[in-house]
């Protein structure tokens, strides 16, 4: 809403200039004095920064050590989650627009506003209406700001998915060798049964239907870990940069699509495992 | 005139090995009637397990006949071969062989689950076979709970539960010590006078007395064959559990 550097002189400005110590001053309607304070609202950054509350007085100047305005703080707001926000390290300080005009001699002049439309309109026809009535600046609707500014997020996104197909392809390998080791181990077991009399295919589908269990199993443990994991990574996250934006997901469509996956990598292994048994002779098996 | 179960007929089988193919059984007639229990001893390497293999449908004999039942063994593919085992022959193994993860009671009903038997029918008939082998009360302990001759009390109930034509057993007390050998010595003992037609191999001197007949191999062959006692020389119990 404001333009960025203008906030980042007057946040430092508040910072270094705040007048009243906040542990004794208390949380009072702001207008004691005969000129009507201004009101700012602070981020909670900047609020546990410097130990301010609601209602503590501070010194706002565009510069530190200029002269400045002794105003209240009314709010402390929370960040949203704003995945481009997340990384930044500058405190925030709203106040009124009339107010950070006075205050920066700068009347007249603003970078960016937000347009809020009714529901019901079409931002697209919205901007273009503004485009047409207006000039020397642009309307974008929200969604294609969010599109631009995003890039990064899309690059940094097909990267995880790299690293996971690559970790996948991995897995899927290592998953179907130890497979292949653990149903050779059974190899004598199923000597013994092809010679009482079972069959090849009963043994084939016993043996799938073990390696699937097995992988539904793991797969069902292995999701309930990555909910926990992504829990404790957003815990902490959001801890260390005071926002609700969540750093992990688990969406029930990553747990049906990491089911599906390893229940048929479960099955391909298991065939490809009690094939190779099967072929063999069961005197050969049982290692007579 | 007893029915014949089991006629072999100049059974032959080479092992194809590099350089002169090993003879290991070379041309062995034998014929087994219902209700007798023949012991087939000789020195290791003589060719006794492979006759045994070869009688239960688990190898084919490189030359020769093998006719169970009126079936013509040798010449039954794989899959007739499986099902021959399944249906029409008991195994018991030196080693047991009973599937680990399961109770007794499951590995008797394997091979009838396998077979298709219904779920009540197989499990009331794996109590009857336990019960009859003297483990009624294991029948919901794994093997790594049983000893090994309660394992291979286990290994022979599951023998008897398609109501094979023919039990055949290779070193049943190989792995066993002499007093749980004496006892397995007795089961199967109740098992023939019971009706089931038994040919176990063995190099135990005792099992090899119990039996009807026993027949003395060399090098492949039959050298020598004693009767001990005929059947019909003690009148058979009705089939009872074998049944
Ligand atoms: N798969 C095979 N390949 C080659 N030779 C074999 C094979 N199996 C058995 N033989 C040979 O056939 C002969 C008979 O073996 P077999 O196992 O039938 O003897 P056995 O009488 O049962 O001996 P034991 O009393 O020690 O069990 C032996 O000389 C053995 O080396
Ligand atoms: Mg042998």
């Amino acid at each position: 809403m404001f333009p960025l550097p203008l906030l980042r002189v007057l946040a430092l400005a508040a910072a270094l200039q705040q007048s009243t110590p906040s542990a004794t001053s208390p949380i009072a309607p702001p207008r004691d004095s005969g000129a009507a304070i201004r009101s700012i609202t602070i981020d909670e950054r900047l609020a546990a920064a410097a130990g301010l509350s609601v209602g503590d007085r501070v010194l706002l100047a565009p510069a530190a050590g200029a002269v400045g305005d002794s105003v209240v703080i009314a709010a402390i707001t929370r960040r949203g989650a704003d995945p481009s926000e997340v990384a930044r390290s500058e405190y925030r300080v709203r106040l009124h627009l009339d107010h950070l005009e006075t205050l920066t001699r700068s009347g007249d002049r603003v970078g960016r506003f937000a347009v809020q439309s009714r529901e019901e309109a079409d931002p697209s026809a919205v901007s273009a209406a503004i485009n047409e009535a207006a000039f020397g600046f642009r309307a974008y609707p929200a969604a294609e700001v969010a599109v631009e500014t995003s890039a990064t997020f899309r690059v940094v996104n097909r990267f995880h998915r790299a690293i996971g197909v690559i970790t996948i392809v991995a897995s899927a390998i290592f998953l179907l060798c130890i497979t292949l080791l653990k149903v050779d181990e059974r190899r004598r077991d199923v000597g013994a049964l092809r010679l009482i009399g079972m069959s090849r295919s009963s043994v084939v589908r016993a043996v799938v239907l073990e390696a699937s269990l097995v992988s539904l199993i793991g797969s069902i443990m292995g999701a309930g870990l990555g909910w926990f994991a992504s829990w404790v990574v957003n815990w902490y996250y959001q801890g260390v940069y005071a926002t609700p934006l969540r750093f992990a997901i688990v969406t029930p469509s990553i747990v049906v699509f990491a089911v599906t996956l390893s229940l048929g990598l479960g099955v391909i292994a298991g065939l490809l495992a009690a094939q190779r048994l099967v072929r063999r002779a069961p005197l050969e098996l049982i290692g007579r | 005139m007893r029915e014949i179960v089991l006629a072999a007929r100049d059974v032959r089988r080479d092992y194809p090995v590099v350089g002169e193919p090993v003879h290991a059984v070379r041309g062995i007639s034998l014929d087994v009637a219902a209700g007798d229990w023949v012991a087939v001893v000789g020195p290791s390497g003589c060719g006794k397990s492979t006759l045994l293999n070869l009688l239960g449908a688990i190898d084919r004999p490189t030359a020769g006949s093998i006719s169970i039942r009126g079936k013509d063994v040798a010449r039954m593919n794989d899959a007739e071969a499986t099902r021959f085992r399944l249906t029409g022959i008991g195994f018991v193994f030196q080693r047991f062989y009973l599937m680990p993860t399961l109770t007794a009671s499951e590995n008797v009903e394997l091979p009838m689950s396998e077979a298709k038997v219904p779920r009540a029918q197989r499990v009331a008939r794996a109590r009857e076979l336990l019960t009859y082998v003297g483990l009624g009360a294991r029948a919901d302990h794994r093997p790594y709970q049983l000893s090994g001759g309660e394992q291979q009390r286990v290994a022979i109930a599951r023998a008897l539960a398609n109501q094979p034509a023919l039990l055949l057993a290779d070193e049943p007390t190989g792995e066993l010590d002499a007093r749980t050998g004496t006892e397995m010595i007795a089961l199967f003992d109740r098992l023939n006078r019971d009706g089931t037609t038994i040919v176990t191999v063995t190099h135990d001197e005792e099992l090899a007395q119990a039996a009807r007949r026993v027949v003395h191999m060399k090098d492949g062959a039959i050298v020598d064959q004693v009767v001990r006692r005929p059947l019909g020389d003690d009148a058979p119990a009705a089939r009872g559990a074998t049944a």
